[in-house]
């Protein structure tokens, strides 16, 4: 065999979904069913709209509270016994917040599913706010945020969708310590009541599951009375116009510079998701990046050069990340702005296209190899109110990507002059050479 | 295979996905004097392009063929995966065929990859709160060889000391098939991969082994006790450990059932006494082999560790007393039956739960044909735990973790927090 070159491989085949059954309670419920027998293993969502951008402007964290105290008490159990009544199945029971939904994901060995189930449902439907876990979580949700806030990435990230989305509820996606002390149980009971409702939520059972008839039986047995609710709008979906900004977080003694670069974007069912996803990777979505490839392997100036393109329901973020040392801020900044304008200007050539694609697509059945990976998938795709089939249509119309659509998308949300640009690290080294760039706002940190 | 290699297959056809897992028997422990840091700047070295693919090709094909790839580098061992579409088998093999074979080592590369790994240094550790105290200060403190006790990230005077001779002789003396396990997990047939193996590996000629370094640690008669004053944490945290029972041992199994009954989830005695009853711990990890290793990659020497963040209300040493309460509590009374039964359905369930990927399947394999040459222990030994009965639970909590054998390492935040804004 002649080993001076990568073997020749086929094509690989599209992704197909596993035989799934959707169906909607009478209650409003939706649920999806999907087989797989291959471990003992069950896997479920349970998905509400009710995410952080439902928290009333001075409860910022009202949602990731809410979903934590779920599983600390109900009218019948406490948080112990509900604890202990987990483990005894090997289950796992806990809830998770994000911008746009909080979600209940729960696993237990296959035959435990009607106790699993028994479990899912009276945390979602009976959670009763106990003051003393009320109490606690105040005390180290309290803790936490002065730990989070003692990292960079953290500050950089959380100022980052403030200054991309104020006054949008998207600005506000983690507590702050005067949110902390206004949690309460009245605010956490109207919370769950305004958003936990059936009508308003969607269950994903996935795994070794019992034949049809009998799970939907148990489904509609711990689901099936909880009352149809009316449930809170979320707010409109207006967001600010793109612009160039430039924030420094001050935080002495950091020995390098936490940079975000970006501006928001589209979400899943735009039609620039898609070429954007594309222009995307090619920028800085996997290793064979441009900014993989430039501002790590040919100048070392970071170790981590990537970009991310996250989608929300109503909008979308496109952004660059890199840390860099003090000493090469203004290089490494103005590198990455050479490549964002690169891409939009010339485009990418048909190689860097077919890698990218294929790696996108690779990747993405490479992700839905486990029961929490192709759970968490089909619980984002209903949540974001697509139809299931954008699993299998994921793969084409990545493949349909045009370099033109491409390069167009490129220079919308990759151009330097609309991107806002946050950088942490200490004010007294990195103000003058981020000072090149345009006028530049320090803040304290938090 | 004839040259050494071992060669372990794992079929499951569930999912068009395989795994390509190689696992190299020398990790940061094998590092010499003046060179720390080292194994993991090699591990980066491997990115930089052999024979036949050349600098950057090694993530762009396996990106191009809609995979993904990395590599880790451990106390013991160093590894490296490719996750592929199954029709992409041989793309992996070729690649880590190529590169055992032989690098491509220059200057420049290596200039560029000690740059990218500084730059590691300072995101990972210097500018993160605890990594300081848990990477540089805890090894020291815990470990008297010098081999576990230094930096597994390195000094820089050390990173800018290795040159391109050190890169070559680290990769002649270790990187050598009768060094390495080759794992290949998920769709593919083991018929064929009995082949492809031999077509891609098996005119690698074998190197004569160098002897193991010497791990010995002295046993540890009094505690020991430090603190460490951190500048970028707010919050108090305090790390207690003690030396572990050998890999495979009774003790081993109990020890880990012991740790479950203390750490795991919700209904575990810290989760429930600690962090609820007396309100002082906010957030704790722990593990036999902590913070490099969990149990399954666990070789002694080594360390059951806890890292335990905590109100500032508390003083580190409350803490302290209050986890040797909680293990003076079994040591004395044992386990209860119905808590060691919600253990083994952790277990049981943690199992199944990590073995569904191809990667953490072939991860699991490859260590345990490195460590204990039988991967077959990834089936069998779940029998091994749910046989611990509680008795051996609470000669664990006696024997291992006796407060005589105990390193406490405080952790507290430097300066106020109005000391950070201006």
């Amino acid at each position: 065999m002649n080993r001076s070159r990568p073997p020749r491989t086929a094509e690989f085949d599209p992704y197909r979904l596993p035989p799934v059954v959707e169906t909607t309670l009478g209650n409003g419920l939706e649920v999806v069913l999907v087989e797989d027998q291959r471990l003992p293993l069950v896997t479920a969502r349970l998905g509400f709209h009710a995410g952080s951008k439902f928290d009333p402007k001075e409860l910022a964290g009202l949602s990731e509270s809410t979903g934590a105290l779920l599983t600390e008490g109900t009218r019948t159990r406490t948080a112990r016994r509900i604890a202990e009544e987990v483990a005894a199945i090997g289950g796992t029971l806990k809830a998770d917040s994000s911008p746009d939904a909080l979600v209940l994901g729960a696993s237990a060995l296959a035959d435990q599913l009607p106790k699993l189930l028994e479990l899912m449902a009276d945390v979602a439907r009976n959670a009763a706010f106990p003051p003393r876990e009320v109490a606690l979580r105040r005390q180290n949700r309290r803790q936490e945020l002065l730990a989070q806030r003692s990292q960079a990435e953290f500050l950089a990230a959380e100022k980052f969708v403030e200054v991309l989305f104020a006054p949008h509820p998207y600005s506000r996606q983690d507590p702050t310590l005067e949110s902390i002390e206004r949690l309460s149980r009245p605010g956490l009971t109207a919370f769950r009541d305004r958003h936990l409702a059936p009508n308003n939520a969607v269950l994903i059972l996935l795994g070794a599951l019992p034949e049809r008839r009998r799970t939907l039986e148990l489904i509609r047995a711990w689901f099936g009375d909880w009352k149809r609710r009316r449930v809170s709008l979320a707010p409109p979906a207006h967001f600010p116009r793109p612009k160039r900004s430039i924030t420094l977080v001050h935080r002495p003694g950091s020995v390098q510079a936490d940079i975000r670069v970006g501006r928001l974007a589209v979400n899943r069912a735009h039609t620039d998701y898609f070429p954007l996803l594309v222009a995307n990777g090619i920028l800085g979505g996997s290793t064979s990046s441009r900014l993989f490839m430039n501002i790590r392997e040919k100048k070392g100036f970071a170790y981590d050069a990537h970009s991310a393109l996250v989608p929300l329901k109503d909008s979308g973020v496109a952004s660059i990340v890199t840390q860099v040392r003090n000493e090469v801020l203004e290089a490494a900044l103005a590198g990455v702005f050479a490549e964002m304008r690169r891409l939009g200007q010339r485009g990418a050539s048909v190689r860097e296209l077919a890698t990218v694609k294929n790696y996108l697509n690779g990747v993405f059945v490479i992700r839905l190899e486990t029961q929490d990976g192709l759970a968490s998938q089909l619980a984002g795709v209903k949540l974001m109110g697509l139809p299931l089939s954008y699993l299998e249509r994921y793969g084409p119309r990545v493949r349909a990507v045009e370099p033109e659509r491409l390069q167009a998308a490129a220079a919308k949300y990759f151009d330097p002059k609309a991107a806002s640009i946050v950088v942490v690290g200490d004010a007294d080294k990195l103000a003058a050479p981020l000072a090149r760039f345009g006028e530049v706002a320090v803040e304290a940190a938090r | 295979m004839s040259n050494g290699l071992r060669v372990v297959v794992s079929e499951d056809h569930a999912a068009p996905v395989v795994t390509v897992y190689v696992i190299y028997g020398v990790g940061a422990r094998a590092e010499e004097r003046g060179r720390t840091g080292f194994a993991h700047l090699f591990e980066h070295m491997m990115f930089q392009g052999s024979k036949n693919a050349r600098k950057g090709m090694h993530f762009k094909l396996v990106e191009a063929n809609g995979g993904a790839l990395n590599g880790s580098t451990h106390p013991d061992f160093t590894d490296y995966f490719e996750v592929l579409p199954s029709n992409k088998l041989a793309i992996g093999l070729w690649l880590e065929a190529d590169r055992l074979r032989g690098l491509q080592v220059t200057r420049a590369n290596l200039d560029n990859q000690r740059d990218a790994v500084k730059q590691e240094r300072r995101l990972s550790f210097d500018n993160r709160p605890y990594a300081g105290a848990i990477v540089e200060r805890w090894p020291e403190l815990a470990f008297r060889n010098w081999q576990s006790s230094h930096s597994i990230i390195g000094s820089f005077e050390d990173l800018d000391a290795a040159t391109v001779a050190d890169v070559r002789r680290f990769f002649k003396t270790h990187y050598a098939p009768n060094n390495a396990v080759l794992v290949v997990t998920g769709d593919v047939r083991a018929e064929e991969m009995r082949r492809l193996a031999e077509t891609y590996f098996g005119d690698i000629p074998p190197e004569p082994r160098p002897p193991a370094p010497d791990l010995s640690e002295p046993p540890q008669t009094e505690p020991r006790n430090d603190l460490w004053r951190d500048p970028l944490a707010q919050v108090p945290a305090v790390i207690v450990g003690y030396p572990g029972p050998p890999r495979r041992s009774s003790d081993y199994y109990a020890l880990i059932m012991l740790d479950i009954v203390l750490t795991a989830g919700e209904s575990s005695r810290f989760h429930q006494r600690l962090v609820k009853g007396r309100r002082s711990v906010i957030q704790y990890e722990a593990n036999l082999g902590w913070p490099f290793a969990g149990p399954a990659d666990y070789k002694d020497p080594g360390l059951y560790g806890a890292f335990l963040l905590h109100k500032p209300e508390f003083g580190g040493g409350q803490i302290v007393a209050q986890v040797e309460e909680e293990i003076r509590a079994i040591a004395r009374e044992g386990v209860p039956r119905r808590e060691l039964g919600r253990a083994r359905a952790f277990l049981r369930s943690s199992r199944v739960r990590q073995l569904q990927s191809s990667r953490n399947r072939a991860a699991a394999l490859g260590q345990y044909e490195l460590l204990d040459g039988h991967p077959d222990y990834l089936n069998s030994e779940i029998e091994v735990f749910l046989a611990v009965t509680p008795e051996e639970v609470r000669q664990a909590a006696r024997r291992w973790l006796a407060p005589e054998r105990r390193t406490v390492l405080e952790i507290v935040p430097d300066k106020p927090k109005e000391g950070n804004s201006r």
